[in-house]
């Protein structure tokens, strides 16, 4: 590819998280069975008339203000018309000639900036399920706001898209605009890309990519097309203008229709919703809303917890982790420890809850009041843990938890002493092994004492006791 | 029960007040003679052995009224008189069908209409054109043109109707009763299947001022499944019903008085002047100067709005369906042999205005002239209340006489303006022609201030007896 410069342009749908749809009241649930989120209004029945959710309103805006756009103020949609099975009315209610967002960016880690052109709110179509001899449609899709966020083509290679999308899902997870789960539909992204040489300045003909099911697909996608132009301008073939779907199980693209079949969409003013101009205390409100994003945070943990670029940004991969992780460490400012306890076995436990994340009971004061009483010897590691597990879904108290379970862990040599004698006498075996040498064997005795205390002993004070037990 | 036909719908209410038995054999007498003469005026799509009504307490409780079939009832038929939805049922009311539920009215039946509201004639159905009930050779106007003779016929002392154009006031005035469309905004278009939906709305048909005051009443309000229904009070209609137009000021549009106009027309609209100079007002000359491009600009807004509004029916979530080898030929046939063919030239006219690369020239241009003839009004309304015109150049024509789309584009002359400019308007009768075909008047006026028109009708209708005459076939 030394010859060519790729040049991307990335077209990404995210479902606003409303509860409701844009035009209508029905739900937005992903799990229900199909054609259950329906009424007559999404469903396009005659005599119908949309009624805007401002709470996608809200949503969108906090998207073009975190990704720095210049808003429109005057909303104002239109009807894009086209006939599709899919597409109950027959047209989409979008926004064209004034989108809400303009001329935003998003600055990636790699140092670049991806300019964004426009952001605009749209209603999404059904769902076309294909059988032999029919089709069927499912509407429960019909009418979720979605937000179209595009890019200029600024995207210079398939890795580059691949942190661009990482970067844009970050945002939008922080401010609360979207799931952004590719699998739920919740985000889709086509993809335009063409070559061109690197001493031309003219842009190459651009083919459209869809059918993406990951941010990974889209980084094959344009991994594979990138290689497919460079090979037909290199034999002298025609680029042609198209669409091309990505069929992951064969990792190549497919014509999907050529640009000749395009479409004029006739769009023009909706005339079922009137224009009116967002209130200046809405988009403050908004503005003030957006908590500090992505890239912001990671410098700030970088600068104020020196933990390793992994663990941060495990940790600012989920705002909510984030929050939690700044509020444990101002109980006990052991950023190593809490890091460490958070990465590790919280996010084991979290794995076990049934609804993972949205199933944490626990406060950061006793996340963090476990992590100092291991740090402190109070609990081995094993009570840790058990603690942890009582309390993660729970938020018991830890107090009560570790009283009530027995977990303190005993340090003192005079309790520990009658079960150290025990173990040397019950593990002659051991005892022979570890005097003529071999070190590991003293680990049995350790266990051994383990077992006696029921796990509450400190296994370091066990060690050292049965050390200087056997030196003698 | 035969004196049952020169009754007003609020003398009937007045009689039934609240009895049930009453109501009955209201209904009974109603629906009895919807039937009967029906078979020669074809003005219901479908009549109702049992009235829908909900069991609300109004002024008007009890009192039968047709619904255009354009107007969604849950549970019933609703065509649009299109093949292409000749058997959709229908799963919700529409906002004045709930409204009129809640009120009490005993919904009769639908109305027979061009399909889609698409004519100034009924002839444009698909169950055949409604006749005239003075005349049954002649059209009774449209697209409401079954809602208005069945008021004028007393099949049923209600209708509501639907105007973009004039649909209410056109078939008002050929048949001789009240129309009025009121201010865009006014009434809730939620349940009205939209023809075009910047100047759509729903209003009623009635023999006289009193019934449309109170029948406004029960219909007009904000809507919040109708974002484009006006969130204004609505004022009590029926206070507006006295006889005052002293100090009125009336505005005479000379554009509307063009030599085109039938002759019998305009004499029984000088005579409507003199009676409200006699009366008080001052009758002054205005000029509404973009008049003249009125039909064009209706034309090209309201059909680019209808190819877009229409493109649901298509076969595939309800209505009629064709088959086809694949889904670009489902979709031609359905709607080929579904749409007639005055639906389908209004289809061919608004996507050909819509599209990349005329847009500009026609729908763009379309919507400055728009403003342009908003303007007009504005500018009038700064020196009068109420402008005073013929509803239509012409009485009611023959049917099938009018085969030239052009020649039937322009029957809407005079009603497209306030359409255009969302402002209400009434037609109300105000004499006949020497062949005994009813003359209807216009009054349009500001932006919601259908009281004043209620009021200067109010007070024409008090000395003067047109509203009053019944069709001889009423009779039979």
């Amino acid at each position: 590819m030394n010859e060519f410069d790729i040049v991307v342009g990335l077209e990404v749908h995210v479902q606003l998280e409303t509860a409701s749809k844009i035009f209508c009241s029905c739900s937005t649930r992903f799990e229900n069975p199909p054609n259950s989120n329906i009424c007559p209004v999404c469903c396009g029945y005659p005599g119908v008339l949309p009624v805007f959710n401002r709470k996608a309103l809200e949503l969108a805006l906090r998207v073009s203000l975190a990704l720095g756009c210049q808003l429109n103020k005057k909303i104002y949609f239109e009807r894009k018309n086209y006939f599709y099975p899919d597409l109950p009315k027959n047209y989409q209610i979008s926004q064209y000639k004034m989108p809400l967002g303009e001329n935003g960016r998003i600055d990636l880690l790699s140092g670049s900036t991806v300019r964004i052109a426009r952001v605009h709110l749209e209603e999404d179509a059904g769902k076309l399920v294909h059988r032999e001899q029919h089709s069927l449609v499912d509407f429960n899709r019909t009418g979720i706001p979605l937000l179209e966020i595009v890019s200029h083509p600024d995207i210079n290679s398939p890795g580059q898209a691949y942190e661009y999308l990482n970067a844009l899902k970050l945002i939008l997870q922080y401010i609360g605009a979207s799931e952004c789960d590719m699998e739920k539909g919740s985000l889709r992204c086509d993809a335009n890309i063409s070559l061109k040489r690197k001493e031309e300045t003219k842009l190459g003909t651009k083919v459209e990519l869809k059918n993406m099911n990951s941010f990974k697909g889209v980084r094959d996608a344009l991994e594979y097309e990138a290689g497919r132009q460079e090979a037909s301008i290199l034999k002298n073939e025609q680029i042609f203008q198209e669409t091309r779907l990505w069929d992951a199980d064969n990792s190549r693209t497919e014509v999907m229709r050529s640009k000749e079949e395009a479409h004029d969409y006739r769009y023009f003013p909706e005339p079922d919703l009137l224009d009116f101009t967002v209130e200046e205390s809405l988009i403050e409100l908004q503005r003030h809303s957006i908590p500090e994003l992505p890239l912001a945070k990671r410098r700030r943990f970088l600068q104020t917890y020196r933990l390793s670029d992994n663990e941060i940004d495990t940790i600012i991969s989920d705002a909510w982790l984030s929050d939690f992780f700044e509020q444990s460490c101002r109980i006990f400012a052991k950023p190593d420890r809490i890091s460490n306890w958070l990465l590790g076995p919280f996010l084991e436990q979290v794995n076990l809850l049934p609804d993972t994340f949205d199933g944490v009971k626990i406060s950061p004061q006793n996340f963090a009041k476990i992590v100092q009483y291991f740090s402190e010897d109070k609990l081995n590691n094993l009570a840790a843990k058990k603690t942890l597990a009582l309390s993660v879904a729970t938020n018991r108290d830890i107090d009560e938890i570790i009283t009530q379970e027995n977990l303190i862990q005993v340090s003192g040599q005079e309790e520990l002493s009658s079960f150290v004698a025990e173990a040397i006498q019950e593990g002659a075996k051991a005892v022979k092994e570890y005097l003529e040498g071999k070190e590991q064997a003293i680990m049995f005795l350790v266990g051994m004492v383990m077992k006696k205390t029921k796990g509450k002993a400190n296994p370091k004070v066990v060690r050292q006791l049965l050390e200087e037990s056997l030196k003698k | 029960m035969v004196d049952l036909i020169s009754y007003s719908g609020t003398a009937i209410a007045r009689a039934i007040k609240g009895n049930s038995s009453t109501r009955d054999s209201v209904y009974a007498f109603f629906a009895a003679r919807a039937k009967k003469l029906n078979r020669s005026l074809n003005s219901f799509v479908e009549i109702y052995d049992e009235p829908v009504c909900g069991d609300g307490v109004s002024s008007l409780a009890g009192v039968p009224i047709a619904i255009k079939d354009n107007i969604c009832l849950k549970g019933k038929k609703i065509t649009c008189a299109s093949k292409i939805l000749s058997s959709h049922v229908s799963v919700y009311d529409a906002t004045v069908v709930a409204r009129l539920k809640k009120a009490g009215l005993a919904i009769i039946g639908t109305a027979n209409m061009d399909e889609f509201a698409f004519g100034s004639s009924t002839e444009n159905s698909c169950y055949g054109p409604a006749k005239n009930p003075w005349d049954t050779s002649r059209v009774p106007g449209g697209s409401s043109g079954g809602s208005a003779a069945i008021v004028a016929a007393r099949l049923a002392p209600f209708a509501l109707g639907s105007d973009t154009g004039g649909s209410i006031r056109q078939p008002a005035a050929f048949c001789g009763v009240v129309g009025l469309k009121p201010s865009y905004g006014r009434v809730s278009r939620y349940g009205l299947v939209a023809f075009g939906s910047s100047l759509d709305q729903i209003g009623p048909l009635t023999t006289n001022f009193i019934d449309c005051a109170h029948l406004l009443n029960i219909i007009s309000g904000f809507d919040e499944h109708d974002s484009t229904s006006a969130s204004v009070t609505v004022p009590d209609f029926s206070a507006a019903l006295v006889e005052d137009v002293d100090n009125l000021k009336i505005g005479i549009p000379k554009e509307y008085y063009a030599s085109t106009l039938a002759k019998d027309v305009k004499d029984a609209i000088g005579e409507v002047i003199a009676f409200f100079k006699k009366r008080g007002a001052q009758v002054i000359d205005i000029t509404l100067p973009h008049t003249e491009y009125a039909v064009a600009t209706y034309y090209i807004i309201g059909s680019s709005e209808a190819s877009s509004n229409l493109q649901r029916f298509d076969g595939i979530k309800y209505g009629s369906r064709q088959t086809g080898n694949c889904l670009r030929d489902i979709y031609t046939h359905t709607r080929a042999q579904g749409f007639g063919s005055e639906a389908k030239r209004r289809i061919f006219l608004g996507t050909y205005s819509l599209s990349s690369g005329y847009y500009d020239a026609y729908y763009v241009r379309a919507l400055k002239v728009r403003r342009l003839i908003k303007n007009d009004f504005d500018e009038a309304f700064k020196t009068v209340d109420v402008i005073l015109t013929p509803t239509s150049p012409t009485p009611a024509f023959k049917i099938g006489e009018k085969t030239d789309p052009l020649s039937m584009y322009l029957s809407d002359i005079y009603t497209i303006s306030a359409n255009l400019a969302g402002i209400p308007a009434v037609s109300f009768p105000c004499g006949f022609t020497k062949d005994k075909l009813p003359i209807g008047a216009q009054l349009i006026g500001k932006d919601f201030d259908e009281a004043t028109l209620i009021r200067a009708g109010y007070t024409f209708q008090c000395a003067t007896d047109y509203h009053t005459q019944i069709p001889k076939i009423a009779y039979e």
